[in-house]
């Protein structure tokens, strides 16, 4: 496959997944703001943003606790920020318009449906603002861009050809996922330390944002104790949205793209990731946030090395060491 | 005037609101301008008489809403268009009008052969004058004009092209007249526009599901096809299973759309001059599996950007090197660098001369008269007759840099005529033609536009052309510039069978 196209379906994957994950965090939180009282929604913010590794627009999350109205106003332009700011790459819109432009340039590589599902939820998301959606139910508009994110998921499965490009599209899709994850789960350690009285609507909104509450009352009952609930995101091979799952994925994706091009390095990396997660995480102390951060942290860098191994063999590599055919 | 062509029943459409009134109730034909479906007000020609009678028991409302929903597919499949210089439009549909031009069997067999004719004399000039220039020699052209012409590529003097053919892909423009049908211009570096071709076709299939069938209606679908026939051809010969692909400038190139349309019809890789790299003399893609070689490649890139150590030195979108693997024969550039000698505008009165000189026949389709500046009597004609011409720049395209003498103020044709004289011979001028109109679609009704035709002529081993073209309509009413960057639409174009 034309390394060209192989980086943009990696791409389709990276953004949409990034774009995915924001309609999760900030349905969450906007559900937050209905009931929740306002030292949390702050402290949800800052978790947000934490995980996100930004800082709002306007400056720092400081704000006055004791003007309940002032901090909902404010959530309007935080919520704006991630959403729908111009300048931040990675709000909602611009992840789905960069998706959108990856998709236009490798429109030959992916099916009629799947173009079809991202130039529409790009188009509706161009014509509108915060001010459109926030004083009408502005849950109902993340829930809805995540259905139509996950339309384009559903029609790439069963429409794609299980050839380079689709493991390309999977391995972005999932080294973002890995990367996000580890990054919520940082940011909610370092907001949420462990030491700390627990307030469970905290983790059970982790949960949530995973989408895993439903997986995790099967597997924990409905005891949401940090420990548990961090272990399932991190460890759980079976849960779609945990780092093993996500390193497993990748896994397999780069076993059928070495058939082309092997790629030692990365392979190994999810190799070693992986085995770290089955037989070293158990055995750290739990109650250790500092340790938990640092795990999480090597989690991160891990997938950055996968990307940056990944573009080195397949997008950019130097031409004097390449096969020729 | 006969009045024997019987009106559709009523019935069909009953009696409506003005909303639902019949389609061409109020339609009146062009005072001066041929009308592609009536011979007059309210009287179709014979080979329109069904279409005119399905069309016009269709309400207003039903036929407007049928608009809205194509041109919301349109924008939905990305068919676009990018205008230059023109930020917020970065990505515009080109507009689709829903009545289809339509064409009897015979008179598209005459256009066929013409176009057919066209083709072959373009291509023998261009291996002549790239060869031992008889034609010149022989004085049928003035030398001065193609060694002048900036599009002439000396460097393709003894280049070996596969078959003669210089031209493999030309996309004529024909305008009607009431003297019949003339060629305005010979598109044979880069045309485009066979994607709206195809585009309006689909669409009118989803609008107007049984009008195909009952009008036997030539199918244009195998274009893909047979376009990759025409590349395959122009393969080396000892390569059985050619790698052809698609060179785009990229996606803020206007034609993008079609670009990667064309490539996925065709199932060949859309490559970027990134993605491309001369080694050893031989042209590779860079792949997920390592270099592969290349053997055809369909540029939509113009000359001057094709290859930065041959032409255009400051060009981003182009291939180092990729000039002189095509030198050693180890990979085929269609159209070939250098075609377009062939189409600048001053070449063009030439070309029925050409036709006569290479094959010994009489030119089928006719040229519209034209005048170089560059020549004395024709710039003082030129000059003296401005508010009756259309002056074109020799190196422009598109639409772009032309004087409508009768629609521009007298300032304009001032100071374009200042223009002309400080450098005529990059100017050539034609009388204002009464291009034919066809029925469109108002906000109010129906009115006549006028229109061109684009069919699209593939020429390797032999010569294909689908019965189709991109019928080009502009839609401002009076306007005569039907080109997609100046705001025009496109309809669908129908040929009958016989």
């Amino acid at each position: 496959m034309l390394s060209h196209n192989a980086q943009g379906l990696y791409w389709i994957g990276r953004y949409l997944e990034r774009a995915e994950h924001g309609c999760r965090l900030l349905a969450d939180q906007l559900e937050a703001l209905q009931d929740r009282p306002v030292d949390d929604i702050d402290r949800m913010w800052r978790r947000l943003y934490a995980s996100l590794k930004r800082s709002p627009a306007g400056g720092s999350l400081e704000s006055n606790l004791s003007d309940e109205e002032f901090m909902l106003a404010d959530s309007f332009t935080l919520a704006d920020d991630l959403t729908f700011e111009p300048s931040n790459p990675g709000a909602i819109r611009n992840c789905v318009a960069s998706a959108r432009e990856n998709a236009r340039q490798v429109r030959n590589s992916i099916g009629k449906d799947m173009w079809y599902c991202l130039n529409t939820v790009h188009l509706e998301l161009s014509g509108i603002g915060i001010g459109d959606i926030w004083n009408n139910q502005p849950g109902d508009f993340y829930s809805h861009t995540k259905d139509a994110i996950r339309t384009f998921s559903g029609a790439a499965d069963s429409t794609m050809y299980r050839d380079c490009g689709w493991h390309f599209l999977q391995l972005g899709r999932f080294i973002e996922r890995a990367q996000l994850l580890a990054s919520l789960l940082d940011a909610q350690v370092s907001t949420f330390p462990t030491g700390e009285q627990q307030i469970e609507s905290d983790w059970c909104s982790l949960l949530r944002v995973c989408e895993a509450r439903f997986a995790y009352s099967r597997r924990h009952s409905l005891e949401y104790l940090p420990c548990n609930v961090i272990g399932f995101l991190v460890s759980d091979p079976l849960l779609s949205h945990s780092i093993r799952y996500s390193l497993a994925q990748i896994t397999d994706a780069l076993d059928a793209v070495s058939e082309e091009q092997p790629a030692m390095e990365a392979s190994h990396l999810g190799g070693r990731m992986s085995a770290y997660i089955d037989y070293e995480w158990p055995g750290r102390d739990p109650e250790d946030d500092q340790a938990t951060r640092h795990a999480l942290q090597r989690i991160h860098e891990t997938c950055c090395h996968l990307h940056d191994n990944i573009e080195a063999t397949y997008f950019n590599y130097i031409i004097e060491d390449s096969p020729r055919s | 005037m006969t009045t024997e062509t019987p009106r559709p029943s009523s019935s069909a459409a009953g009696e409506k609101t003005t909303a639902g009134a019949r389609l061409f109730a109020d339609y009146q034909v062009h005072p001066s301008c041929y009308d592609e479906m009536f011979r007059a007000s309210g009287i179709p020609h014979d080979h329109c008489q069904e279409l005119w009678k399905a069309l016009d028991a269709m309400s207003r409302t039903d036929i407007k809403v049928m608009q809205e929903r194509a041109e919301r597919s349109f924008l939905h499949e990305g068919i676009t268009f990018a205008v230059y210089g023109d930020e917020s439009a970065q990505e515009r549909i080109i507009p689709i009008d829903l009545l289809p031009r339509i064409l009897d069997a015979g008179t598209w067999d005459f256009i066929e052969r013409g176009l057919r004719q066209r083709i072959k004399a373009l291509n023998l000039f261009l291996a002549d004058v790239y060869g031992p220039a008889r034609i010149l020699t022989d004085g049928v052209l003035p030398g001065e004009l193609v060694y002048s012409c900036p599009q002439y590529r000396i460097e393709m003097r003894g280049v070996e092209v596969p078959h003669g053919a210089y031209v493999s892909l030309c996309g004529t423009d024909i305008v009607r007249t009431h003297d019949g049908f003339m060629v305005l211009e010979d598109n044979l570096r880069v045309p485009s526009g066979v994607s709206y071709m195809l585009a309006n076709r689909r669409a009118l299939k989803a609008s107007f599901r049984n009008l195909f069938r009952q009008h036997r209606v030539r199918g244009i679908e195998d274009y893909g096809l047979l376009l990759l026939q025409t590349l395959k051809e122009l393969a080396p010969p000892d390569i059985s299973n050619p790698c052809i692909v698609l060179l785009t400038p990229g996606v803020y190139n206007s034609a993008f759309y079609e670009h990667m349309f064309l490539a996925r019809e065709m199932g060949i890789e859309l490559v970027q001059g990134k993605d491309l790299l001369v080694h050893d003399g031989f042209v590779y893609m860079r792949t997920t599996g390592g270099l592969r070689r290349v053997d055809v490649i369909y540029r939509r890139v113009d000359d001057d950007f094709l290859d930065p150590l041959a032409f255009r030195p400051d060009s981003q979108l182009g291939v180092p090197g990729l000039f002189y693997a095509y030198r050693l024969g180890n990979v085929v550039i269609a159209n070939a660098p250098g075609t377009g000698v062939a189409d600048d505008k001053s070449v063009y009165p030439f070309v029925p001369d050409m036709i006569r000189y290479y094959l010994g026949e009489d030119p089928l389709l006719a040229n519209v008269e034209t005048h170089l500046c560059r020549q004395p009597e024709g710039l003082e004609y030129t000059l003296d007759n401005l508010e009756h011409l259309v002056v074109k720049m020799v190196g422009e395209s598109g639409g772009y840099g032309m004087l409508v003498g009768p629609h521009a103020t007298p300032d304009e044709r001032a100071e374009y005529a200042r223009e002309i004289r400080k450098d005529p011979s990059n100017f050539i001028s034609q009388p204002t033609l009464d291009l034919s109109c066809a029925p469109c679609l108002t906000g109010d009704g129906v009115a006549p536009r006028h229109v061109d035709l684009r069919p699209f002529v593939l020429h390797g081993q032999n010569t294909r052309l689908v019965p189709g073209a991109f019928c080009r309509v502009a839609l401002t009413p009076g306007s005569l510039v039907v080109n997609s960057s100046q705001g025009g639409g496109g309809k669908d174009f129908w040929v009958l069978s016989s």
